[in-house]
């Protein structure tokens, strides 16, 4: 038994059919076929899965599939036009903020949902921020150091 | 049941897959107890493979795999290795339940003790750990029918190792077997052998005729995967009354679980070897009792034997300062192997290669501001708060054995380097894009670097022990400066030549002895008496790693590799209840360390040269993992002594704190 959804994945609508009890992880993965959305435990503490439902950062491992219907999602696919590097992305770049990069998308859809809420933050509001991810490569520095970074630069990007 | 394709059991693989192959230790008897690929008759611990469905979808495995029903007598369970020889045997064969045996004895051990004033003795207990990359196991496996070749994908730390252990375990040649290992999530020492399932897979790919997936979840990373550490140990120290250490007595017992993964054997022969650590000690005996019990096996984890000896002997030195009345820091000053004594040949038999232990120290100490925070201990104490200081010295084993590289140099004077040596987050493709570009005078951009395919590289032995830069990035100068001779014979530049001649070529195989990082780390901590919550105030890192390459990547394996070390002094440990069920088999039970509990960590580097290698490079993957235990679990001891507490085992979690305290009326 499938049921027919609709979801806008990064901007563009998509529609395909899943089993009641499919993750939103498992459709973004397997059925829409963006795998920059990884999953790292299925039990919503590692946040690796993190997407934006509407604009706001979920465990996609917590969801169901059909959950999403008729709803807008982003993925670390829509973060960036094409070719490209979002801000966040590239002040992990060049902080080196990533090892096995296996978590990365998962921060980067956290972070920039809190930048946009909170543009000017101090280092502990970060360290908080980002305590929903697990990182098992970086120890964490350098990537609150990549958001310091991001942060000062979206808000030029606004003033300019 | 539609869509499930096959349900294979251990009788299913009989003549088709045997079990992955035991490993071997020098000097050391290693039993012949290989972890089968699926069980046959008897399960040796909570997670052993017993069945594997094959069905067109994960959802629908998972369906059948429900309805496959096995039938399990309750076996006694023996999970301390302590008094794992008196138990009922997990393998007929393997007498005593003893799957590694190894002995050292050097000087006259006998002699320092009897002639002692002073012998220090402690018991200790290291629980076993999670390696737990973000990115779980898993396996892609197709058998092209016509060529007989069976391409296996596989989140792996190189593809040699996998090579050669699936090669063993399907008796499949090498030049019918590829592996390919691409992107990897993270490793740790946990994906150096493949799990059986790999192997599971591979076979039932070629039972089947069918291209297979697996993907494991995190629970089965928990209860299947190889975990760390898991060692007690029983050691002694001789001293003389000025502090010279005279001898070292230890019994090690590790907790090696129910079989032996490839590399199951290696981390308690290395903490063996390790246990002098950095001091001159002229007598020691060690044992090592690998013993069986009723848990998923051991295997390395970031650090891999090396922070069970450092957190050892480090402890040593701490309770022997105390005794003798001295200070740590005197005590261990009084008793390093001084720099000119490289290269020096430790009592168990190693040879550090190079290294400036004292500088180490000395750097470690400036960079937490020793003075300040024994002020700040007084006074803290003065109002009957619990701060301490602890210092972990640590030495690690890295490179070894060969490496090589293959160089092709453009007309265009690109370079495309492949190497055997491969990358699971340390950032290969940089550094030794980077070494590549030193060499020969180009733009770190124009280099190429390819890795992680066993059909289309070339030979390698694997990232492990912090062995890439010094083995495979030694293998890529030695290849560089063939072409470079090749040039400056023909009395041009390598460019030029490459240009004239249509591309160049070249490629070099490296082997070396072991090279020896070392350092010295400082914890500051303070213990609150009213929940026993241990705060780390401060964290110096100083690792001597040989010449840094790149100091960006160098700190991120340094922070890293800390953070993992702070979270087994804080949170981590793998809890079995009295069955032998692994009762933290998630991340919830099982935390790893977040962004909002680090403390301030700073991190430097000294740099004494190994001399045996062209970079003069150590190893810099794991010091963090293994110095900060050792450090933190010596502050944790000081910050404790005043309430006439002696030792402390790690986790230092906030409810074994606060029994402690309250036991000491505090």
């Amino acid at each position: 038994m499938t049921s027919r959804i609709a979801v806008e994945l990064n901007g563009r609508l998509y529609e395909g059919d899943v089993e009641p009890r499919t993750l939103l992880s498992d459709f973004i993965r397997h059925g829409a076929g963006l795998t920059g959305t990884h999953v790292g435990c299925e039990h919503g503490v590692c946040g690796a899965c993190t997407v934006q439902l509407e604009g706001e950062p979920v465990r996609s491992c917590l969801m169901l599939a059909v959950q999403a219907d008729g709803r807008s999602l982003r993925t670390v696919e829509g973060l960036a036009p094409a070719g490209g590097l979002h801000p966040i992305q590239a002040a992990f770049q060049e902080r080196h903020a990533l090892q096995c990069g296996f978590c990365t998308p998962g921060f980067l859809l956290s972070i920039e949902a809190f930048l946009r809420e909170r543009p000017d933050p101090g280092a502990a509001e970060i360290r908080e921020a980002l305590a929903g991810n697990l990182c098992r490569c970086t120890g964490y520095r350098a990537i609150v150091e990549a958001v310091e970074l991001a942060a000062e630069r979206l808000r030029a990007g606004r003033g300019a | 049941m539609p869509g499930v394709a096959a349900v294979l059991t251990g009788a299913d693989l009989e003549g088709r897959a045997r079990p992955l192959p035991t490993g071997s230790v020098e000097d050391g008897v290693v039993a012949d107890a290989g972890h089968p690929v699926l069980a046959r008759g008897k399960v040796r611990y909570a997670g052993e493979p017993v069945a594997i469905v094959v069905a067109r979808s994960r959802a629908l495995a998972e369906d059948a795999a429900e309805l496959v029903e096995v039938e399990y007598d309750p076996l006694e369970p023996v999970l301390d290795p302590r008094t794992a020889g008196g138990a009922p045997l997990l393998h007929d064969h393997v007498p005593g339940n003893v799957l590694v045996s190894w002995a050292r004895t050097s000087g006259d051990v006998e002699g320092a003790f009897s002639r002692a004033d002073r012998v220090v003795a402690q018991s200790f207990h290291i629980p076993r750990l999670v390696a737990a990359p973000i990115e779980a196991r898993g396996a892609i496996a197709r058998h092209e029918v016509r060529e007989d070749v069976l391409t296996v994908w596989c989140s792996a730390q190189d593809p040699h190792r996998p090579l050669a252990q699936l090669g063993a375990a399907l008796d499949r040649d090498p030049d019918r077997l590829r592996v390919v290992v691409p992107d990897v999530g993270g490793a740790f020492g946990s994906k150096g052998a493949v799990g059986v399932e790999v192997a599971a897979v591979a076979a039932a790919a070629v039972e089947l005729g069918l291209p297979l997936r697996w993907t494991e979840d995190r629970a089965e990373n928990f209860l299947s995967a190889y975990q760390g550490r898991g060692l007690d140990a029983d050691v002694e120290l001789a001293l003389a009354v000025d502090g010279r250490i005279l001898g070292l007595r230890a019994v090690l017992y590790a907790d090696l679980g129910g079989y032996l993964y490839p590399t199951t054997a290696v981390a308690p022969h290395t903490t063996a070897m390790l246990l002098t650590g950095a001091y001159a000690i002229p007598a020691a005996a060690v044992q090592v009792i690998g013993a069986a019990t009723t848990k998923v096996p051991t295997g390395p984890y970031r650090g891999a034997g090396r922070p069970e000896a450092a957190f050892l002997v480090e402890r040593m030195v701490d309770l022997a300062a105390r005794d003798l009345g001295l200070e740590p820091v005197e005590l261990r000053r009084r008793n390093f192997v001084p720099p000119e004594a490289f290269p020096y040949e430790t009592p168990m038999g190693w040879t550090y290669d190079s290294g400036d232990f004292e500088r180490c120290l000395d750097t470690a100490l400036e960079l937490v501001g020793l003075d300040r925070w024994r002020a700040e201990r007084e006074r803290a104490r003065a109002e009957g708060r619990l701060v301490g200081i602890g210092i972990g010295m640590y030495i690690e084993r890295a490179g070894g054995l060969w490496e090589s590289a293959e160089a092709r140099l453009e007309p265009d004077g690109r370079l495309l380097v492949r190497t055997g040596s491969s990358p699971h987050g340390q950032g290969h493709e940089t550094t030794f894009a980077q070494i590549a570009a030193e060499e020969l005078g180009i733009d770190p951009a124009a280099v190429e670097v390819r890795w992680g395919d066993s059909l289309a590289g070339p030979a390698g032995v694997g990232t492990f022990a912090s062995r890439s830069v010094a083995m495979g990035g030694s293998a890529l100068v030695v290849a560089l400066r063939e072409l470079k001779e090749r040039a400056a014979g023909a009395g041009v530049g390598v460019l030029e030549l490459a240009a004239s001649e249509g591309g160049l070529e070249v490629s070099a195989r490296f082997g070396s002895g072991l090279v020896f990082a070392s350092g010295a780390y400082v914890a500051v901590v303070e213990v609150r008496r009213a929940t026993g919550r241990l705060e780390v105030l401060h964290l110096a890192a100083v690792d001597d790693s040989g010449r840094i390459v790149n100091p960006l990547l160098a700190e991120g394996q340094v922070l890293g590799a800390t953070v993992q070390g702070l979270g087994q002094c804080l949170v981590e440990e793998a809890v079995h209840d009295e069955e032998g069920q692994l009762t933290t088999a998630n991340f919830a039970d099982y935390s790893l360390l977040t962004a909002a509990e680090l403390p301030p960590i700073e991190s430097r580097f000294v740099e004494t040269l190994s001399p045996l290698n062209p970079l003069g490079a150590k190893g810099i993957g794991e010091g963090g993992a293994i110095a900060t235990p050792a450090a933190v679990a010596n502050a944790v001891a000081d910050a404790l002594a005043p309430i006439g507490v002696r030792h402390v085992d790690p986790p230092f979690t906030e409810p074994k704190l606060w029994r402690l305290l309250r036991e000491a009326g505090a």
